[in-house]
């Protein structure tokens, strides 16, 4: 028997490189004997991203991607679908974590300088998810048809109308509609349990291939493949099975339960995971007293209110992300980690998540004149912490860096 | 090696420190919005039990007297009540379903035209179902008690949770009448205790706007109006989701096993662990 797996076993591997690509890429893979609990993030953002899609997938079947159904079509899945409601949470509690565990994953690369050469493809990777990300936890937003669904879309598809010349037919293309219909929530659905979702994972795939040529990074910012043993594995590594996985499999023991801690007892989250809004179906004749996004595009939501001129906003919002793909070439440290560079950049770092922890609370609530104010200070943190990187990464004083982990 | 982890402690006592002076700050911003239940100021708090079958199967008999008249639960269906409630179907078809043709299966979709009750009543009564997810449940709380006496309105009366608001008050004949009506209050002195005068009397300055029901004019007393919209609003909340009592006691053992299991891979790393360190 075990003969003619091993035989079965060996005509494939003759015709694929199973063998070799498992050995590569996750058994022997090696990875940094020392890292900590940062470098979790990125691993438990591959477990949202499975349990999103299978719970997805179970959704899709029976929602009703139809004006007249769509919110209908939730609340039975709530009430009359056999555990409907476990998908249902599952989905949207997983769409916060999903962005919990992308912006410290994010943070991370920050703090350790996981974007330096040669990491500017993984980061560029990483921030073309990111966008992809935003754009399909919009779309996503859209379906359950409830108010916040509908006005949401309002403002965020009113963005587009404010690009010069052409602005308005772009925005009737985006609808497929003069207003918000069920032609528009059908487009949405199409694109976000196909289309994204394919250039999400074919994404999240680059990401990978392009992390396991260059090597995955330590707090340290130690390069690992300056001191190799005689088989020419690097001696501060350890292969990726069992030792890192095992790591992981504790980061996803906490994480999950976290996960169920939230989806089985404040599945809304406060209203910041789902709206109370949007327990209400859609209706484009009133208008929600208070407009919000859910929390995870809120320091965007702030950042658009912080300038009084609509195209203005919409240019500093795309900033602030496009800003995030050129952040290798703004570091021109001579070292990786915050433990070795200067005083500047630790300011200048704990500046920017200040700010944006701020412009996230800010987002969520409504305008009154200091929270205007403190808008426009925290927009101009933000971007000043990218816009200076290159003036105080290179003329502060750094810390040797030691040559082994 | 002491040193580092000092630094290393110093540090996270410092961000810490930020940590904390940033929640203040926007504690101090927040905190200039006015109460949620309106001319009510804060919402009464609202603790629903959703293992009290008594309690839900009040509110249920009470809301299928006096509200589903007007308001639909056009997402739950009959049956699933009577199961949920633990009422036998037979008991719930014959005592609180009036229409003979309904089904168990069939959803609760109210009895009266949306087109008709528009005209009697300005607006179309809404649906209820998912009343407690859009409003909360100390809302619904407050709300229904917060009905008074208002001769300027259509149906003499008037609520502070809700100014205007197009609803008569339909628990009327339980509750009594209920009026808005001004207190001596003592006037709080700027060290925390009550101002007196010379003689030692508290001096008391007028306030207006406290709920007050007439004496003996409802069937109710105000604790048992209080138990009623308590069951009544317990019910809502069950309505809006009627998986939520199942949802917290299943997520225990959830919970528990993701416990276990961290539990389990941590021993496991540790002893793998060893062999690089």
């Amino acid at each position: 028997m075990s003969e003619m797996v091993g035989k079965l076993f060996g005509w494939v591997n003759r015709r694929l490189p199973i063998a070799n690509t498992f050995e590569r890429h996750l058994s022997k893979h090696p990875v940094p004997s020392k890292v900590n609990f940062w470098y979790l993030f990125g691993a438990l953002a591959s477990v949202v991203l499975i349990i999103q899609i299978v719970s997805g997938i179970w959704l899709i079947m029976p929602y009703s991607n139809t004006e007249e159904e769509a919110f209908s079509s939730i609340e039975y899945i709530m009430r009359d679908v056999d555990y409907g409601w476990v998908i249902r949470y599952m989905h949207t509690t997983g769409a916060s974590m999903f962005f919990a565990v992308v912006y410290l994953h994010m943070f991370r690369g920050l703090l350790y300088g996981s974007y330096q050469k040669p990491k500017e493809l993984v980061w560029i990777f990483g921030c073309a998810i990111y966008l992809a990300m935003m754009a399909e936890g919009f779309l996503g937003y859209v379906l359950p048809y409830g108010q916040m669904s509908y006005w949401g879309a309002q403002v965020i598809i009113s963005l587009f109308g404010a690009i010069p010349y052409i602005g308005e037919s772009l925005e009737l293309w985006v609808r497929g509609d003069y207003y918000i219909s069920g032609i528009t929530v059908s487009r949405f659905f199409a694109l976000h349990v196909v289309a994204l979702p394919l250039v999400l994972i074919a994404l999240v795939f680059l990401h990978l291939v392009a992390l396991h040529e260059v090597g995955a990074g330590n707090p340290e910012g130690v390069d690992i493949e300056e001191y190799l043993d005689d088989d020419g594995v690097p001696l501060d590594s350890v292969p990726f099975f069992p030792y890192k996985v095992l790591n992981a499999l504790v980061g996803i023991g906490v994480f999950m339960t976290v996960f169920a801690i939230i989806m089985f007892f404040f599945p809304e989250g406060g209203g910041y995971f789902i709206e109370m809004a949007n327990f209400e179906e859609a209706n484009p004749l009133v208008t929600p007293e208070h407009i919000a996004p859910v929390w995870y595009y809120s320091p965007y939501y702030a950042m658009l209110r912080a300038v009084p001129d609509k195209l203005g906003g919409l240019i500093v919002m795309g900033s602030a992300v496009a800003i995030l793909f050129v952040v290798p070439w703004l570091d021109r440290s001579k070292v990786a980690s915050i433990r070795y560079k200067g005083i500047y950049s630790k300011v200048a770092l704990a500046f920017f998540g200040i700010s944006f922890l701020t412009l996230g609370y800010l987002g969520t609530v409504g305008v009154t004149e200091v929270r205007k104010t403190m808008s426009v200070i925290c927009t101009a943190i933000y971007f000043a912490f990218f816009l200076l990187m290159p003036f105080y990464t290179k003329y502060e004083k750094t810390k040797e860096v030691p040559k082994r982990l | 090696m002491s040193v580092k982890n000092n630094f290393k402690i110093g540090l996270s006592i410092r961000n810490l420190i930020i940590f904390a002076t940033l929640f203040l700050c926007i504690n101090n911003i927040s905190a200039a919005e006015g109460g949620s239940c309106k001319d009510y100021g804060e919402c009464d708090e609202f603790k629903y039990s959703l293992n009290d079958m008594a309690s839900l199967q009040r509110g249920a008999s009470t809301f299928l007297n006096y509200c589903y008249g007007c308001h639909s639960l056009q997402y739950s269906r009959w049956g699933r009540v009577a199961t949920d409630l633990q009422i036998p179907e037979e008991l719930f078809f014959e005592n609180l379903v009036f229409d003979k043709s309904i089904k168990p299966g069939d959803l609760m979709t109210g009895s009266m035209s949306k087109e008709k009750s528009a005209q009697w009543f300005g607006v179309a009564p809404p649906d209820l179902t998912l009343v407690s997810r859009v409003r909360g449940d100390d809302w619904i709380y407050s709300y229904l008690r917060a009905y008074y006496e208002d001769s300027s309105k259509q149906y003499g009366v008037n609520n502070l949770v809700y100014p205007g608001t197009a609803m008569p008050n339909v628990l009327l004949a339980l509750q009594g009448n209920q009026k808005l009506v001004c207190k001596d209050i003592p006037i709080i002195a700027n060290n925390g205790g009550e101002k007196r005068d010379e003689l030692g009397n508290t001096i008391t300055k007028e306030k207006c706007g406290y709920l007050k029901v007439e004496e003996g004019s409802g069937k109710l007393t105000k604790d048992e109006f209080d138990e009623l919209i308590y069951d009544l609003t317990n019910f809502l909340v069950y309505v809006g989701e009627p998986a939520k009592a199942t949802r917290e006691r299943i997520g225990w053992y959830v919970i528990f096993y993701f416990l276990i299991f961290t539990a389990l891979s941590a021993l496991l790393y540790r002893e793998y662990h060893k062999d690089y360190h």
